[in-house]
């Protein structure tokens, strides 16, 4: 019965292999992914923006403009044009916001108001914290 | 009886369909209904521009757009010449914003509606400023073409600088040299542009970096049409760092892929291992 | 050896395990003439299981609603740790899933089991066997792409051939004209509650009946005069049969092996032959891609539906043709077991198989 003592060793062996390597996934596949979950915060001085004015930042990897209107307070956008990718840029008389490549045209909610662009620009969150302007 | 009924059944409804037009009342019935989404647009410009009475040096535009690339993107005859294309009687109207042919010192104008940011470099270059003051120099169309002449605008690409068309006013040196400072950071750009496409064959969804390539690609090419090489010198190597990220991203996602195929195939093994191993021991046992 | 007798004992003085295990696993006896065929009703269950797991997990990160359903996917494919594991899984089991569930019925029509007194359960496992297609078909929608979307919209118009109440019907699956958010809220509503209620509730009542009234013994080797005329219920043992321990669950769990081998050789190898690219692209409802297909298990009937001039006639036939599969032992009344010896329902079998698989690569091809 050796034989058959070995296969059931293997067996056991494999088995035991099989539910290691579908666990160690399952823990991971649950476990909340570090670090990228804590949403830095992006914190900007009030002063830095002039009422009218605009600022560029980079916030998670994504290039935002912070635009200080002059009605409705701060608003951060996307600067990607969601047609093709290109960089929206603010031209403060017209208040709108121009993608150069296709001449998308965004107002300043970011909301599309002509051109290609399918959808309006990706809004952030802001607060407004004393002195400072909190995004994200 | 019920099962002779049930074959004659299925095998009697296959000659049905030997009766014409099967295809077409499907399609009729299930694709073409309006809650299919898709609107078939009655475009009057290029129902007069493809019909047998127009003249045959116009007839030929309708069939030239359809190769070019503002085409692939849904521009069309409306977007550029201005007029109504849902209405025959207003599809050439100036109230509708027709412009008709541009002239060509306007035609920067013309194509800048949309190309902003080139319109800019443009004008500032050289070339740009040879047109607007002596009316002579190179146009878009003198470099990109137009759906004239059975021609067609292609996806700008490098080779769009070559000697043929770059010596007609000026010896081809300069282009030359401005081809060879593009040359690297355009080569870097082709690269990812295969990469995206090998990813999407493999299932992978990259419409972030995407976006960021046509971003520099654009932000690149824009500066290119200053014709100004030492500014284009001078900054190849800012784009060449901001593709960085990029080929990064691509070359994690390959190895990515790579450890996805092996550990499914790890799997797969053990699988294969324990159903051998079972079917061994299950075999009756000499007695 | 101490320790494992020790629990072993808990559990006898108070549930009677060795009893238990005793009847249900040793004494419990399949045919001699058993085969491979036999264990592919576990197989079935080895596969919904694992749909059941896997699709619980990735519910942990799917958003049902058109503006996060893509998106959310590609976050489970691409960001969440082996995300893209459990998801691809879920694909490649789903059409695995119908493949043993088809051939689950084939090989029991083949043995003739479903003649009485078995009728119910074959009528059950075909009711089983439409909910996995429905499964697949509201599943379909989830990823919100654009083969999703769009396949989604040609199937559910399909009820629009009845007259009266097929646009009505076309609606209340959709929740409205077109395909929008609310027929993804419904689609998941059903896939993940509805239809794993439904499904579990019917695999029970199968499962009893099939217990109640013991295994059928392949009619092969076996002459017609040896069955006996069913006339009063009576459990059919098997005392000459292998003991069930472990003769038999060593063949399934060959064959529940053999399942998850294939699994992972279309995930290790093809990983994209259920994803093509427009399963990669989001949904557009202003952008008909070229090519509208169903997925492959549903390529017959919309092929033989093309084929057919008459949308209402080529319905119809397809809902007569399922209530004859549904209630095939009702309809069937000759005596002899064994298929090998009727040429007649032999052929017609046969052909069907046939028919199935030349409608489905016709379906993919035309």
């Amino acid at each position: 019965m050796k034989r058959r003592n070995f296969l059931r060793i293997l067996l056991g062996l494999l088995g035991t292999t099989t539910v290691v390597t579908f666990g160690y996934p399952l823990v991971k596949f649950l476990a909340p992914p570090e670090g990228e979950s804590k949403t830095r915060k992006l914190v900007v001085k009030k002063s830095e923006i002039p009422l009218g004015e605009s600022k560029g930042f980079t916030f998670n990897n994504t290039p935002v403009i912070v635009i200080n209107r002059p009605d409705k307070g701060f608003i951060a956008l996307s600067k990607v044009c969601t047609h093709l990718g290109c960089l929206v840029t603010y031209e403060r008389g017209r208040k709108i916001l121009l993608c150069p490549c296709h001449a998308g045209v965004y107002d300043i909610e970011g909301n599309v108001v002509s051109g290609p662009p399918p959808k309006p620009l990706q809004k952030f969150p802001v607060r407004v914290e004393g002195e400072n302007v909190v995004i994200g | 009886m019920r099962y002779l009924f049930l074959s004659l059944l299925m095998v009697l409804s296959l000659p049905l369909g030997s009766l014409a037009g099967y295809r077409e009342e499907f399609e009729r019935e299930f694709l073409s209904k309006p809650w299919a989404g898709e609107q078939m647009e009655e475009d009057a410009c290029i129902a007069c521009h493809v019909a047998e009475k127009m003249d045959p040096k116009f007839r030929n535009i309708p069939q030239s757009w359809k190769m070019s690339i503002h085409y692939q993107h849904n521009v069309s005859c409306h977007h550029c010449h201005g007029g109504d294309p849902k209405d025959a009687e207003m599809s050439m109207s100036r109230e509708r914003g027709f412009v008709g042919t541009p002239k060509y010192a306007e035609v920067p104008e013309f194509c800048g509606k949309c190309h902003v940011g080139i319109l800019k470099n443009y004008l500032e270059s050289g070339h740009g400023k040879a047109l607007k003051s002596t009316g002579k120099g190179p146009n878009c169309v003198t470099c990109h073409g137009s759906h004239k002449d059975e021609q067609y605008i292609k996806k700008a690409h490098i080779d769009i600088i070559n000697e043929r068309l770059c010596s007609k006013c000026h010896s081809y040196e300069r282009a030359k040299i401005m081809k060879q400072t593009l040359f690297l950071t355009e080569k870097k750009m082709g690269a990812l542009d295969e990469g995206f496409s090998r990813l999407k064959a493999e299932g992978v969804y990259i419409e972030e970096e995407e976006k960021a390539l046509f971003n520099i690609q654009a932000e690149f090419r824009t500066l290119f049409h200053t014709v100004d090489v030492s500014l284009v010198k001078e900054r190849t190597d800012e784009f060449v760092k901001k593709l960085e990220p990029i080929e990064m991203k691509v070359k994690n996602t390959f190895h990515e892929l790579r450890f996805r195929r092996n550990f499914s195939a790890f799997l797969m093994l053990l699988f294969a291992g324990m159903g051998i191993v079972v079917f061994v021991l299950s075999r009756p046992p000499r007695e | 050896m101490g320790v494992g007798r020790k629990i072993r004992d808990w559990f006898e003085v108070r549930i009677g395990l060795d009893d238990f295990a005793n009847v249900q696993f040793r004494e419990f006896r399949v045919p001699r003439n058993v085969n491979v065929f036999h264990t592919l009703g576990l197989v079935t269950v080895v596969a919904y299981m694992i749909q059941v797991i896997t699709g619980i997990l990735l519910l942990v990160y799917y958003v049902p609603h058109p503006d996060f359903a893509f998106k959310s996917v590609q976050e489970i494919m691409n960001t969440v740790s082996f995300g893209w594991l459990l998801r691809q899984m879920h694909v490649v089991g789903s059409s695995l899933m119908v493949i043993v569930v088809f051939l689950h019925m084939a090989s029991v029509f083949f043995m003739g089991g479903y003649r009485k007194p078995r009728e119910m359960t074959w009528a059950v496992g075909g009711l089983m066997f439409l909910i996995t297609l429905v499964f697949c078909l509201s599943g379909y929608l989830l990823p919100w792409t654009q083969l999703s979307y769009w396949a989604t919209t040609v199937v559910t118009s399909i009820p629009t051939a009845f007259p009266f109440i097929g646009d009505f019907i076309s609606r209340v699956l959709r929740g409205g004209e077109y395909v929008t958010g609310i027929t993804l809220g419904r689609f998941f509503a059903l896939h993940v509650s509805i239809l794993p209620l439904i499904f579990l509730f019917l695999m029970v009542l199968h499962i009893f009946f099939v217990k109640r009234t013991g295994l059928s013994t392949p009619p092969f080797g076996v002459s017609s005069g040896q069955q006996n005329p069913w006339t009063a219920y009576r459990r059919e043992t098997h005392p000459d049969g292998y003991p069930f321990y472990p003769y038999f669950v060593r063949k399934e769990i060959f064959m529940g092996m053999l399942y998850l081998t294939v699994m992972f050789f279309f995930i290790t190898f093809f990983p994209t032959l259920f994803l093509p690219e427009e399963a990669n692209t989001p949904a557009d409802p202003l952008r008909t891609p070229s090519q509208i297909r169903p997925e492959w298990y549903f390529l017959a009937p919309y092929q033989m539906l093309k084929l057919i001039p008459n949308k209402f006639i080529g319905i119809t036939l397809q809902l007569i043709l399922v209530a004859v599969f549904l209630l095939w032992p009702f309809l069937d009344t000759k005596k002899e077991p064994n298929i090998l010896k009727r040429p007649v329902l032999k052929t017609v079998f046969f052909l069907a198989l046939i028919i199935l698989a030349v409608l489905t690569i016709w379906g993919n091809y035309r």
